[in-house]
């Protein structure tokens, strides 16, 4: 009996500036492989991409369909983690393939379970040496590097932030796993490599970029020195202790008024009755999405902050909570290209339950990922 | 198309302190896709094993001379033979091993005058043109660790007179310079890391620059007059002018430590000549990667007509994923097996761009695809200069 992957690919609806969507190519390829595509109505549509673009690339395999109806495919494929009323509409036995993040939210582990659900988890989905096959880091980094330099231009005093007369500009990352050094790297650059070639063409000086790990932070007078010359302060940490900020609001104060705070950790603030259960590793900056991503220091969203969080010291924040997304075809095209693979592989298997942990490369990774082999 | 049937370990001989070789767990795991194996005599006995860890009973797994290894249908060796040693391959042959084509020129024409059908371990890349095998990981983490160790012995518990951080100046901003961010900021160790943190040591401010700011002689006598180690990571676009002149390793505090990443050797006869990235360091190897200013050997590997007048200590090696051999080997062969079937069921001349990910990836790696690639930029090349 021939195995045919019936999968669903809802949009993602979480706020409106979120226009991402898996690409024609990569529901053409798929199709081209044997599967049976069920897309949400105006899938694609957030990029200017229409369905008959779809229809094209994978003939009579794409069928549009409403949201519902992709939820109940046997396979659910979508890149951002889905509500819960979202997953209530999966049936037992299917397989949510997305962004489940296992290790720091255990409560989706539990709800997936109850719900008879098994899961792949992109985030998870890793090689023999522990490299992960689904990630887009860069992006992150560098998008967010991209918005914060953008922001500084408007916040660099005279004279000016292009003037060959100004000094090296100061980054400085905190944290330095995959993302912070690939945040490295992109500051150098100027985020951007056309601001980066403006830059050389007018003799500015370059970028000197700080990079210090979690452990020096409670380093204060370090931190102050640092914190005093420091023109956009980046947190790309992965704290061990998630209620305590990295950088405290009070040491906000210590920059120039001019920097930029860039947030690429994606912690929420979570206050209970005894206080900050969870805040940002650089207190007092603005949760940012798709829709919004810049806050100056008057933006109404500082107000909205949990009353537990002190927002007292203020400049310039960018955060946002899928980077990626702002360029979304460019993050597609990467996100596509490393999930073909991996798809095809569970069509040529039969489905996740074909997948053999001592199997090949591809489905050892896969399996790296299965909720049900999760211990 | 030829498949092959038998695969040779030849010992890699470079220097003494060179003890890699692929462990018995991988020889096993081709043996066990019905490929004869025959390692080199005396395989893998500089790290303590013996040809029964190899065969562990297995009929595939035989011991052979060194030039009946050469001899087999693919020959697999992590660093390149000796342009003279390529003379033992049997015409026809398959060479597995880092060969590096767009930097050595002279090897590529060696081999293809040979009719060796070559794959180089460097250029196997996925679709994204991503690396699938490589180290840079240890690059980084072993040179930092050697620079740290130098350090502590000068500094115990890497604890400075003053108690303040250890700053580290990093150049350049590739994939060996990010992991150099995230070694230099845990002293080159997690363990040492956190048993300084546990102690409450001032730990490590990594700062990190770029060209723009290299170019700056004004910045860089700045950032290096407090720098306690200086690290060379840069990937240079023009090799005949060093990053760091001589003189500007006069600007560094006399304890500081010079790390050398990069692999540039001092070859002053090729056209452009080439130059390391700081001007003056000795190079070095397995056998010894640690140079004291008065070290008696800095000469010897220091062309006299470079300037080298000031020094700190260096660490510096050809092969920094060596100083782990065991660790590094086992790191190459889980990258290595998923890329052997499609080369055991289809042969090197069977490669091709077909839609399983790892024979494209292999294939973009083989001579003929390098020499396909080169005369299509060669051809792209004329083509601008004749407009």
């Amino acid at each position: 009996m021939t195995f045919t992957l019936q999968i669903g690919l809802p949009r993602m609806h979480k706020e409106p500036g979120e226009r991402r969507d898996f690409l024609p190519d990569f529901v053409g390829k798929l199709a081209r492989r044997g599967a049976e595509i069920y897309l949400e109505h105006s899938y694609g549509s957030g990029m200017g991409i229409g369905e008959e673009a779809y229809h094209q690339a994978g003939g009579t395999a794409v069928h549009f369909v409403s949201r519902e109806e992709t939820y109940r495919q046997p396979y659910v494929l979508v890149l951002r983690y889905p509500t819960d009323d979202e997953i209530r509409l999966m049936q037992p036995g299917a397989c949510l393939i997305s962004m489940v993040h296992y290790p720091t939210r255990p409560q989706r582990i539990t709800f997936l379970r109850e719900r008879g659900l098994e899961a792949i988890s992109l985030d998870s989905i890793t090689d023999d040496v522990g490299r992960r096959l689904v990630e887009n880091l860069r992006a992150v980094a560098w998008n967010g590097l991209e918005v914060a330099f953008q922001t500084l231009q408007k916040t660099y005093p005279a004279p000016g932030l292009t003037s060959p007369e100004r000094p090296p500009i100061q980054v400085t990352v905190v944290g330095v796993g995959g993302v912070g050094t690939e945040a490295v790297a992109a500051a150098i650059r100027y985020g951007d490599p056309t601001l980066r070639q403006k830059m050389l063409a007018v003799g500015a000086p370059g970028v000197q970029v700080t990079a210090v790990d979690y452990d020096l932070t409670g380093e204060t007078a370090v931190m102050r020195a640092i914190l005093s010359q420091t023109d956009i302060l980046v947190d790309a940490t992965q704290r061990p202790d998630a209620a305590k900020p990295v950088i405290p609001n009070e040491w906000v104060g210590w920059l120039p008024q001019h920097a930029v705070l860039l947030d690429l950790s994606v912690d929420p603030y979570i206050c209970d009755k005894n206080g900050i259960v969870q805040t940002k590793g650089i207190e007092g900056v603005p949760q940012g999405n798709l829709d919004q991503y810049v806050f100056a220091p008057n933006d109404p969203a500082y107000d909205q902050l949990p009353n537990c969080v002190n927002r007292t010291h203020r400049r310039h924040a960018v955060s946002c909570y899928s980077w990626p997304g702002i360029h979304p075809h460019a993050c597609m095209e990467v996100y596509g290209k490393q999930l073909q693979p991996i798809l095809r592989t569970l069509i040529k298997k039969g489905g996740v339950q074909g997948i053999d942990p001592n199997g090949r490369y591809f489905e050892r990774a896969i399996a790296r990922a299965t909720l049900s082999r999760l211990t | 198309m030829n498949i092959p049937k038998t695969v040779g370990f030849p010992r890699m001989m470079k220097e003494r302190g060179e003890k890699r070789v692929f462990l018995p767990e991988f020889i096993q795991y081709i043996a066990s896709l019905g490929i004869t194996v025959f390692i080199e005599d005396g395989y893998g006995s500089r790290s303590g094993f013996t040809f029964n860890d190899y065969r562990q009973g297995h009929e595939n797994v035989r011991r052979a001379t060194r030039e009946e290894v050469f001899q087999k249908d693919v020959v697999i060796v992590l660093r390149s033979p000796e342009m003279a040693e390529f003379d033992l391959l049997r015409r026809g042959g398959c060479l597995i091993s880092m060969l590096h084509y767009p930097t050595r020129p002279l090897r590529v024409a060696r081999l293809q005058e040979l009719g060796i059908k070559a794959i180089s371990l460097d250029s196997i890349v996925s679709d994204r043109n991503i690396r699938l095998v490589e180290n840079m990981h240890a690059v980084a983490w072993n040179g930092l660790e050697a620079a740290f160790d130098v350090l502590e012995k000068r500094w115990p518990a890497l604890c400075r007179p003053d108690g303040q951080p250890i700053r580290v100046l990093i150049l350049g901003t590739g994939m060996v310079g990010k992991h150099a961010v995230d070694a230099a900021t845990k002293l080159g160790n997690v363990e040492r890391n956190n048993q300084h943190m546990q102690e409450g040591g001032p730990g490590v401010i990594a700062m990190t620059v770029g060209r723009n700011v290299t170019a700056n002689p004004q910045t860089m006598e700045m950032l290096m007059r407090q720098a306690d180690v200086l690290v060379d990571a840069t990937q240079r676009r023009d090799a005949s002018k060093p990053v760091i002149s001589n003189e500007w390793i006069g600007w560094l505090p006399e304890h500081a430590v010079v790390v050398d990443l990069a692999v540039d050797p001092y070859t002053l006869d090729a056209s452009p000549p080439v130059v390391r990235g700081i001007e003056g360091i000795p190079q070095g190897n397995l056998n010894k990667y640690i140079f004291a200013p008065d070290d008696p050997d800095w000469d010897n590997t220091v062309p006299a007509s470079v300037s080298s007048q000031h020094r700190r200590t260096t660490v510096t090696c050809y092969s920094w994923p060596g100083i782990h051999p065991e660790s590094c080997m086992r790191h190459y062969a889980a990258q290595l097996r998923p890329l052997l079937k499609p080369l055991f069921a289809k042969g090197y001349d069977g490669l091709s761009l077909s839609d399983d990910f790892f024979e494209r990836a292999l294939y973009r790696a083989t001579l003929k695809a390098w020499l396909a690639s080169d005369a299509e930029d060669r051809s792209g090349r004329a083509g601008s200069s004749g407009t």
